[in-house]
Protein backbone atom coordinates (compact mmCIF):
# COMPACT_ATOMS: atom_id res chain seq x y z
CA UNK A 1 0.00 0.00 0.00
CA UNK A 2 1.66 3.10 -1.33
CA UNK A 3 0.15 6.21 1.25
CA UNK A 4 1.17 9.05 -1.27
CA UNK A 5 -1.45 8.00 -3.87
CA UNK A 6 -4.29 9.51 -3.65
CA UNK A 7 -7.26 7.27 -2.88
CA UNK A 8 -8.08 4.78 -5.81
CA UNK A 9 -11.34 3.31 -7.12
CA UNK A 10 -12.57 0.56 -9.50
CA UNK A 11 -13.96 3.21 -11.90
CA UNK A 12 -10.83 5.64 -12.57
CA UNK A 13 -8.66 2.58 -12.85
CA UNK A 14 -10.76 1.00 -15.33
CA UNK A 15 -10.94 3.76 -17.63
CA UNK A 16 -7.71 4.78 -17.57
CA UNK A 17 -8.03 8.38 -16.47
CA UNK A 18 -5.51 9.08 -13.71
CA UNK A 19 -3.20 6.37 -13.44
CA UNK A 20 0.84 6.89 -14.89
CA UNK A 21 3.03 3.86 -13.76
CA UNK A 22 6.85 4.33 -13.79
CA UNK A 23 8.76 1.73 -15.58
CA UNK A 24 9.59 -0.04 -12.31
CA UNK A 25 6.15 -1.05 -10.78
CA UNK A 26 4.45 -2.93 -13.51
CA UNK A 27 0.46 -3.59 -12.51
CA UNK A 28 0.36 -6.50 -13.94
CA UNK A 29 2.28 -8.12 -11.59
CA UNK A 30 -0.78 -8.35 -9.49
CA UNK A 31 -1.99 -10.90 -11.68
CA UNK A 32 0.42 -13.51 -10.85
CA UNK A 33 0.07 -13.12 -6.95
CA UNK A 34 -1.83 -15.86 -4.46
CA UNK A 35 -5.68 -15.05 -4.19
CA UNK A 36 -5.46 -14.64 -0.15
CA UNK A 37 -2.24 -12.09 -0.88
CA UNK A 38 -4.40 -9.86 -2.95
CA UNK A 39 -4.64 -6.53 -1.29
CA UNK A 40 -6.96 -3.84 -2.11
CA UNK A 41 -4.46 -1.69 -4.71
CA UNK A 42 -3.53 -5.23 -6.32
CA UNK A 43 -7.21 -4.94 -7.46
CA UNK A 44 -7.00 -1.15 -8.51
CA UNK A 45 -3.45 -1.91 -10.70
CA UNK A 46 -6.05 -5.22 -12.01
CA UNK A 47 -8.97 -2.61 -13.02
CA UNK A 48 -5.99 -0.66 -14.51
CA UNK A 49 -5.11 -3.18 -16.91
CA UNK A 50 -8.24 -4.75 -17.75
CA UNK A 51 -8.79 -0.97 -18.41
CA UNK A 52 -6.17 -0.84 -20.98
CA UNK A 53 -7.01 -3.96 -22.76
CA UNK A 54 -10.60 -2.53 -23.14
CA UNK A 55 -9.52 0.34 -24.65
CA UNK A 56 -7.17 -1.66 -26.66
CA UNK A 57 -10.34 -3.52 -28.37
CA UNK A 58 -12.40 0.09 -28.51
CA UNK A 59 -9.61 1.48 -30.21
CA UNK A 60 -10.11 -1.21 -33.29
CA UNK A 61 -13.53 0.09 -33.22
CA UNK A 62 -16.01 -2.40 -30.92
CA UNK A 63 -18.35 -1.59 -28.62
CA UNK A 64 -17.47 -2.61 -25.16
CA UNK A 65 -19.62 -0.05 -22.82
CA UNK A 66 -21.91 -2.90 -21.78
CA UNK A 67 -18.82 -5.09 -20.90
CA UNK A 68 -17.44 -2.48 -19.55
CA UNK A 69 -20.42 -1.65 -16.84
CA UNK A 70 -20.09 -5.65 -15.70
CA UNK A 71 -16.32 -5.85 -15.59
CA UNK A 72 -17.00 -2.86 -13.45
CA UNK A 73 -19.18 -4.65 -11.18
CA UNK A 74 -17.13 -7.40 -11.00
CA UNK A 75 -14.13 -5.89 -9.48
CA UNK A 76 -15.91 -4.07 -6.91
CA UNK A 77 -17.48 -7.01 -6.25
CA UNK A 78 -13.93 -8.48 -5.79
CA UNK A 79 -12.31 -5.16 -4.23
CA UNK A 80 -15.14 -5.28 -1.45
CA UNK A 81 -14.19 -9.03 -1.06
CA UNK A 82 -10.64 -8.44 -0.65
CA UNK A 83 -11.08 -5.73 1.51
CA UNK A 84 -13.57 -7.97 3.92
CA UNK A 85 -10.96 -10.28 3.97
CA UNK A 86 -8.05 -8.39 4.88
CA UNK A 87 -9.79 -6.43 7.65
CA UNK A 88 -11.54 -9.64 9.03
CA UNK A 89 -7.42 -11.05 8.99
CA UNK A 90 -6.35 -8.46 10.72
CA UNK A 91 -8.88 -8.39 13.51
CA UNK A 92 -8.16 -12.10 14.02
CA UNK A 93 -4.55 -11.95 14.28
CA UNK A 94 -4.83 -8.85 17.19
CA UNK A 95 -7.44 -11.43 18.94
CA UNK A 96 -4.94 -14.03 18.60
CA UNK A 97 -1.79 -11.74 19.93
CA UNK A 98 -4.83 -10.63 22.64
CA UNK A 99 -5.40 -14.18 23.86
CA UNK A 100 -1.96 -15.14 24.02
CA UNK A 101 -0.75 -12.98 25.86
CA UNK A 102 -3.89 -13.38 28.45
CA UNK A 103 -2.69 -16.83 28.56
CA UNK A 104 1.41 -15.80 29.11
CA UNK A 105 -0.06 -13.90 32.00
CA UNK A 106 -1.92 -16.23 33.58
CA UNK A 107 0.39 -19.05 33.29
CA UNK A 108 3.30 -17.12 35.13
CA UNK A 109 0.99 -16.24 37.98
CA UNK A 110 -0.22 -19.69 38.63
CA UNK A 111 3.32 -20.78 38.46
CA UNK A 112 4.65 -17.75 40.85
CA UNK A 113 2.02 -18.96 43.37
CA UNK A 114 -0.03 -16.18 43.68
CA UNK A 115 -3.25 -18.53 42.21
CA UNK A 116 -6.49 -16.35 42.43
CA UNK A 117 -9.58 -18.14 44.44
CA UNK A 118 -13.32 -16.51 44.22
CA UNK A 119 -14.55 -14.13 47.18
CA UNK A 120 -14.71 -17.12 49.72
CA UNK A 121 -12.41 -19.67 48.57
CA UNK A 122 -9.44 -21.24 49.49
CA UNK A 123 -6.70 -22.46 47.37
CA UNK A 124 -5.47 -25.85 49.22
CA UNK A 125 -2.22 -26.89 48.10
CA UNK A 126 -2.52 -30.71 47.76
CA UNK A 127 1.27 -31.43 48.56
CA UNK A 128 1.27 -29.58 52.10
CA UNK A 129 0.95 -32.35 54.55
CA UNK A 130 -0.62 -30.05 57.16
CA UNK A 131 -3.34 -29.04 54.95
CA UNK A 132 -7.04 -28.78 56.09
CA UNK A 133 -8.16 -32.31 55.35
CA UNK A 134 -11.15 -32.67 57.92
CA UNK A 135 -14.89 -31.72 58.28
CA UNK A 136 -16.04 -29.62 61.35
CA UNK A 137 -18.56 -32.21 62.18
CA UNK A 138 -15.65 -35.19 61.57
CA UNK A 139 -13.54 -32.37 64.53
CA UNK A 140 -16.89 -32.44 66.89
CA UNK A 141 -17.07 -35.72 66.81
CA UNK A 142 -13.90 -36.18 67.93
CA UNK A 143 -13.86 -33.70 70.25
CA UNK A 144 -17.12 -34.75 71.90
CA UNK A 145 -15.01 -38.47 72.27
CA UNK A 146 -12.30 -36.94 73.79
CA UNK A 147 -14.34 -35.11 76.19
CA UNK A 148 -16.59 -38.13 76.43
CA UNK A 149 -13.38 -40.70 77.73
CA UNK A 150 -11.66 -37.71 80.23
CA UNK A 151 -14.85 -37.46 81.74
CA UNK A 152 -14.98 -41.12 82.02
CA UNK A 153 -11.52 -41.49 83.32
CA UNK A 154 -12.26 -38.82 85.68
CA UNK A 155 -14.95 -41.41 87.14
CA UNK A 156 -12.66 -43.92 87.41
CA UNK A 157 -9.77 -41.92 88.56
CA UNK A 158 -12.45 -41.00 91.58
CA UNK A 159 -13.97 -44.40 92.31
CA UNK A 160 -9.96 -45.79 92.18
CA UNK A 161 -9.08 -42.99 95.07
CA UNK A 162 -12.15 -44.26 97.52
CA UNK A 163 -11.17 -47.43 96.65
CA UNK A 164 -7.69 -46.72 97.44
CA UNK A 165 -8.56 -44.92 100.67
CA UNK A 166 -11.10 -47.45 101.66
CA UNK A 167 -14.19 -45.68 101.94
CA UNK A 168 -15.77 -48.47 99.69
CA UNK A 169 -16.44 -51.91 101.47
CA UNK A 170 -15.74 -53.57 98.33
CA UNK A 171 -11.49 -53.04 98.44
CA UNK A 172 -10.32 -56.56 99.09
CA UNK A 173 -6.74 -57.90 99.23
CA UNK A 174 -6.14 -58.55 95.50
CA UNK A 175 -6.84 -54.83 94.77
CA UNK A 176 -3.98 -53.65 97.53
CA UNK A 177 -1.80 -56.39 95.19
CA UNK A 178 -2.61 -54.10 92.33
CA UNK A 179 -1.64 -51.38 93.85
CA UNK A 180 1.47 -52.37 94.94
CA UNK A 181 3.51 -53.50 91.94
CA UNK A 182 2.71 -49.98 91.02
CA UNK A 183 5.63 -46.84 91.74
CA UNK A 184 3.70 -44.68 93.56
CA UNK A 185 1.55 -47.43 96.28
CA UNK A 186 3.70 -47.16 99.05
CA UNK A 187 1.00 -46.57 101.50
CA UNK A 188 0.73 -50.29 102.06
CA UNK A 189 1.85 -52.37 104.61
CA UNK A 190 4.79 -54.62 103.68
CA UNK A 191 3.17 -58.05 104.41
CA UNK A 192 0.62 -57.95 101.45
CA UNK A 193 3.60 -58.30 98.76
CA UNK A 194 3.64 -62.00 99.25
CA UNK A 195 -0.41 -62.23 98.57
CA UNK A 196 0.17 -62.57 95.01
CA UNK A 197 -2.78 -65.07 94.06
CA UNK A 198 -5.94 -63.08 94.13
CA UNK A 199 -6.26 -60.57 91.06
CA UNK A 200 -9.15 -61.43 89.68
CA UNK A 201 -11.15 -59.15 91.02
CA UNK A 202 -13.32 -56.58 88.53
CA UNK A 203 -10.88 -54.24 89.94
CA UNK A 204 -7.85 -55.74 89.18
CA UNK A 205 -9.28 -56.60 85.80
CA UNK A 206 -9.73 -53.32 85.37
CA UNK A 207 -6.50 -51.76 86.22
CA UNK A 208 -4.17 -55.04 85.48
CA UNK A 209 -2.25 -53.02 82.65
CA UNK A 210 -0.67 -50.86 85.36
CA UNK A 211 0.94 -54.00 86.67
CA UNK A 212 4.49 -54.98 85.77
CA UNK B 1 -23.30 -46.91 91.30
CA UNK B 2 -19.91 -45.30 92.70
CA UNK B 3 -20.91 -43.31 95.85
CA UNK B 4 -21.74 -40.13 94.75
CA UNK B 5 -18.83 -36.98 95.96
CA UNK B 6 -20.57 -33.77 95.39
CA UNK B 7 -23.82 -32.69 95.89
CA UNK B 8 -24.32 -30.40 92.95
CA UNK B 9 -22.97 -29.98 89.42
CA UNK B 10 -22.70 -27.08 88.09
CA UNK B 11 -21.56 -26.48 84.39
CA UNK B 12 -19.54 -22.97 83.52
CA UNK B 13 -18.09 -21.91 79.98
CA UNK B 14 -15.81 -19.64 79.56
CA UNK B 15 -15.79 -17.70 76.23
CA UNK B 16 -14.06 -14.30 74.58
CA UNK B 17 -11.73 -13.57 71.71
CA UNK B 18 -8.56 -15.74 71.23
CA UNK B 19 -5.46 -15.36 73.29
CA UNK B 20 -7.20 -13.23 75.81
CA UNK B 21 -6.02 -16.05 78.48
CA UNK B 22 -9.60 -18.30 79.20
CA UNK B 23 -7.42 -21.43 79.48
CA UNK B 24 -4.84 -19.99 81.58
CA UNK B 25 -7.48 -18.53 84.38
CA UNK B 26 -8.96 -22.60 83.96
CA UNK B 27 -5.50 -23.65 84.80
CA UNK B 28 -4.99 -21.60 87.44
CA UNK B 29 -8.20 -22.45 88.89
CA UNK B 30 -8.47 -25.92 88.17
CA UNK B 31 -4.43 -26.53 88.69
CA UNK B 32 -3.35 -23.64 90.31
CA UNK B 33 -0.37 -23.53 87.71
CA UNK B 34 0.31 -20.86 84.70
CA UNK B 35 1.90 -21.52 81.56
CA UNK B 36 3.44 -18.84 79.55
CA UNK B 37 4.01 -20.49 76.21
CA UNK B 38 0.25 -20.21 73.97
CA UNK B 39 -1.31 -22.79 73.09
CA UNK B 40 -4.68 -22.31 70.91
CA UNK B 41 -7.70 -24.48 71.88
CA UNK B 42 -8.64 -26.94 69.51
CA UNK B 43 -12.58 -26.48 69.77
CA UNK B 44 -13.71 -27.19 73.20
CA UNK B 45 -12.03 -28.69 76.38
CA UNK B 46 -13.67 -28.92 80.06
CA UNK B 47 -11.72 -29.25 83.54
CA UNK B 48 -13.23 -30.76 86.89
CA UNK B 49 -12.88 -28.77 90.01
CA UNK B 50 -14.89 -29.43 93.16
CA UNK B 51 -15.66 -27.00 95.40
CA UNK B 52 -17.23 -26.72 98.57
CA UNK B 53 -20.08 -23.75 99.56
CA UNK B 54 -21.85 -23.21 102.42
CA UNK B 55 -21.82 -27.12 103.24
CA UNK B 56 -22.29 -28.16 99.96
CA UNK B 57 -19.93 -29.77 97.50
CA UNK B 58 -20.29 -28.50 94.27
CA UNK B 59 -18.28 -30.01 91.38
CA UNK B 60 -17.95 -27.60 88.47
CA UNK B 61 -17.40 -28.72 85.04
CA UNK B 62 -15.51 -25.84 82.96
CA UNK B 63 -15.82 -25.77 79.79
CA UNK B 64 -13.14 -24.09 77.91
CA UNK B 65 -13.90 -22.50 74.30
CA UNK B 66 -11.67 -21.90 71.52
CA UNK B 67 -11.84 -18.08 70.69
CA UNK B 68 -10.95 -18.32 67.09
CA UNK B 69 -13.81 -18.03 65.09
CA UNK B 70 -13.36 -21.32 62.77
CA UNK B 71 -14.80 -23.02 65.83
CA UNK B 72 -17.70 -20.88 66.48
CA UNK B 73 -20.11 -23.85 64.89
CA UNK B 74 -18.30 -25.95 67.57
CA UNK B 75 -18.12 -23.65 70.70
CA UNK B 76 -22.04 -22.03 70.16
CA UNK B 77 -23.25 -25.67 70.62
CA UNK B 78 -22.03 -25.71 74.25
CA UNK B 79 -23.61 -22.48 75.40
CA UNK B 80 -27.16 -24.32 76.23
CA UNK B 81 -25.98 -26.44 78.69
CA UNK B 82 -24.07 -23.45 80.49
CA UNK B 83 -25.44 -22.32 84.02
CA UNK B 84 -22.68 -19.89 84.50
CA UNK B 85 -20.93 -18.00 81.08
CA UNK B 86 -17.48 -15.61 81.66
CA UNK B 87 -16.75 -13.80 79.12
CA UNK B 88 -12.95 -12.89 79.12
CA UNK B 89 -11.47 -10.32 77.69
CA UNK B 90 -7.26 -8.73 77.81
CA UNK B 91 -6.90 -5.40 79.36
CA UNK B 92 -3.91 -5.14 76.94
CA UNK B 93 -6.13 -6.02 73.89
CA UNK B 94 -8.62 -3.38 73.02
CA UNK B 95 -10.25 -5.07 70.19
CA UNK B 96 -10.19 -8.27 72.84
CA UNK B 97 -12.52 -5.53 74.69
CA UNK B 98 -14.74 -3.97 71.90
CA UNK B 99 -15.66 -7.81 71.03
CA UNK B 100 -17.39 -8.42 74.41
CA UNK B 101 -20.74 -6.93 73.24
CA UNK B 102 -20.41 -9.52 70.58
CA UNK B 103 -20.09 -11.98 73.43
CA UNK B 104 -23.05 -10.55 74.66
CA UNK B 105 -24.92 -11.04 72.11
CA UNK B 106 -23.90 -14.63 71.48
CA UNK B 107 -24.86 -15.75 74.91
CA UNK B 108 -28.41 -14.04 74.17
CA UNK B 109 -28.45 -16.33 70.82
CA UNK B 110 -27.02 -19.29 71.93
CA UNK B 111 -27.45 -19.60 75.90
CA UNK B 112 -30.49 -20.02 78.15
CA UNK B 113 -32.42 -16.95 79.53
CA UNK B 114 -31.36 -17.05 83.13
CA UNK B 115 -27.78 -18.11 82.78
CA UNK B 116 -25.66 -16.34 84.98
CA UNK B 117 -22.75 -14.34 83.26
CA UNK B 118 -19.82 -12.64 84.72
CA UNK B 119 -17.12 -10.31 82.99
CA UNK B 120 -13.19 -10.85 83.42
CA UNK B 121 -10.54 -8.45 82.40
CA UNK B 122 -7.90 -10.76 82.28
CA UNK B 123 -3.77 -9.71 82.14
CA UNK B 124 -4.22 -7.08 84.84
CA UNK B 125 -0.47 -8.04 86.20
CA UNK B 126 0.90 -6.36 83.16
CA UNK B 127 0.01 -2.43 84.04
CA UNK B 128 2.30 -1.53 81.95
CA UNK B 129 0.68 -2.40 78.84
CA UNK B 130 -3.11 -1.99 79.78
CA UNK B 131 -5.33 -0.27 77.06
CA UNK B 132 -8.37 -0.66 78.80
CA UNK B 133 -9.14 1.21 82.04
CA UNK B 134 -10.42 -0.88 84.70
CA UNK B 135 -13.32 1.75 84.94
CA UNK B 136 -14.59 0.75 81.30
CA UNK B 137 -14.78 -2.66 82.71
CA UNK B 138 -16.65 -1.98 85.15
CA UNK B 139 -19.40 0.07 83.10
CA UNK B 140 -20.03 -2.40 80.41
CA UNK B 141 -20.65 -4.97 83.31
CA UNK B 142 -23.02 -2.02 85.33
CA UNK B 143 -24.79 -1.47 82.15
CA UNK B 144 -25.44 -5.25 81.48
CA UNK B 145 -25.99 -6.26 85.31
CA UNK B 146 -23.52 -8.55 85.30
CA UNK B 147 -20.04 -8.81 87.71
CA UNK B 148 -16.58 -7.94 87.07
CA UNK B 149 -13.47 -8.72 88.35
CA UNK B 150 -9.74 -7.90 86.52
CA UNK B 151 -8.15 -11.32 87.36
CA UNK B 152 -4.22 -12.04 86.58
CA UNK B 153 -4.13 -15.76 85.89
CA UNK B 154 0.05 -15.24 86.20
CA UNK B 155 0.09 -13.62 89.13
CA UNK B 156 -3.27 -15.41 90.72
CA UNK B 157 -5.28 -12.31 91.09
CA UNK B 158 -8.81 -13.28 91.90
CA UNK B 159 -9.05 -16.23 89.64
CA UNK B 160 -10.79 -17.95 92.92
CA UNK B 161 -12.45 -15.49 93.89
CA UNK B 162 -14.44 -15.19 90.46
CA UNK B 163 -14.60 -18.48 89.83
CA UNK B 164 -16.18 -19.21 93.47
CA UNK B 165 -18.43 -15.52 93.13
CA UNK B 166 -20.33 -17.61 89.85
CA UNK B 167 -20.35 -20.84 91.59
CA UNK B 168 -22.17 -18.62 94.72
CA UNK B 169 -24.70 -16.45 92.55
CA UNK B 170 -25.66 -19.83 90.90
CA UNK B 171 -25.94 -22.12 94.60
CA UNK B 172 -28.21 -19.04 95.16
CA UNK B 173 -30.53 -19.41 92.89
CA UNK B 174 -30.38 -23.56 92.50
CA UNK B 175 -33.82 -24.86 94.56
CA UNK B 176 -32.67 -26.19 97.57
CA UNK B 177 -33.81 -29.62 97.01
CA UNK B 178 -31.42 -32.74 96.53
CA UNK B 179 -30.27 -33.24 93.04
CA UNK B 180 -30.85 -36.55 90.89
CA UNK B 181 -27.68 -38.76 91.13
CA UNK B 182 -25.86 -37.60 87.55
CA UNK B 183 -22.53 -38.33 86.86
CA UNK B 184 -20.55 -35.64 84.55
CA UNK B 185 -22.79 -34.78 81.30
CA UNK B 186 -20.46 -34.23 78.60
CA UNK B 187 -22.69 -34.35 75.90
CA UNK B 188 -22.93 -31.16 73.73
CA UNK B 189 -25.88 -28.49 74.01
CA UNK B 190 -28.98 -29.88 75.52
CA UNK B 191 -27.05 -31.60 78.26
CA UNK B 192 -29.82 -31.56 81.20
CA UNK B 193 -28.53 -30.99 84.81
CA UNK B 194 -30.85 -31.68 87.86
CA UNK B 195 -30.91 -27.83 88.41
CA UNK B 196 -32.12 -27.12 84.88
CA UNK B 197 -34.45 -29.52 84.86
CA UNK B 198 -36.37 -28.76 87.71
CA UNK B 199 -36.10 -24.88 86.95
CA UNK B 200 -37.81 -25.33 83.58
CA UNK B 201 -40.57 -28.28 84.79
Amino acid sequence: VEPKRKKRNICQELCGSVMEFGEESSPALAFEKEAFELTVEDVYDISYVIGRDLLKISNTGEEVSDLQFRIVRVLEMFETLVNKYNLSLEELKMERDNLKSELDRIIKESSSGQQTAGPNQLVIDLTDPNRPRFTMQELKEVLQERNQLKAQLMVAQEELQLYKSGILPQAEPAMVEVDLKTPAAKEHKPETINDTKEEKTTIGKLFSFRRK
Amino acid sequence: MAKKTYDLLFKLLLIGDSGVGKTCVLFRFSDDAFNTTFISTIGIDFKIKTVELQGKKIKLQIWDTAGQERFHTITTSYYRGAMGIMLVYDITNAKSFENISKWLRNIDEHANEDVERMLLGNKCDMEDKRVVPKAKGEQIAREHGIRFFETSAKANINIEKAFLTLAEDILRKTPVKEPNSENVDISSGSGVTGWKSKCCS
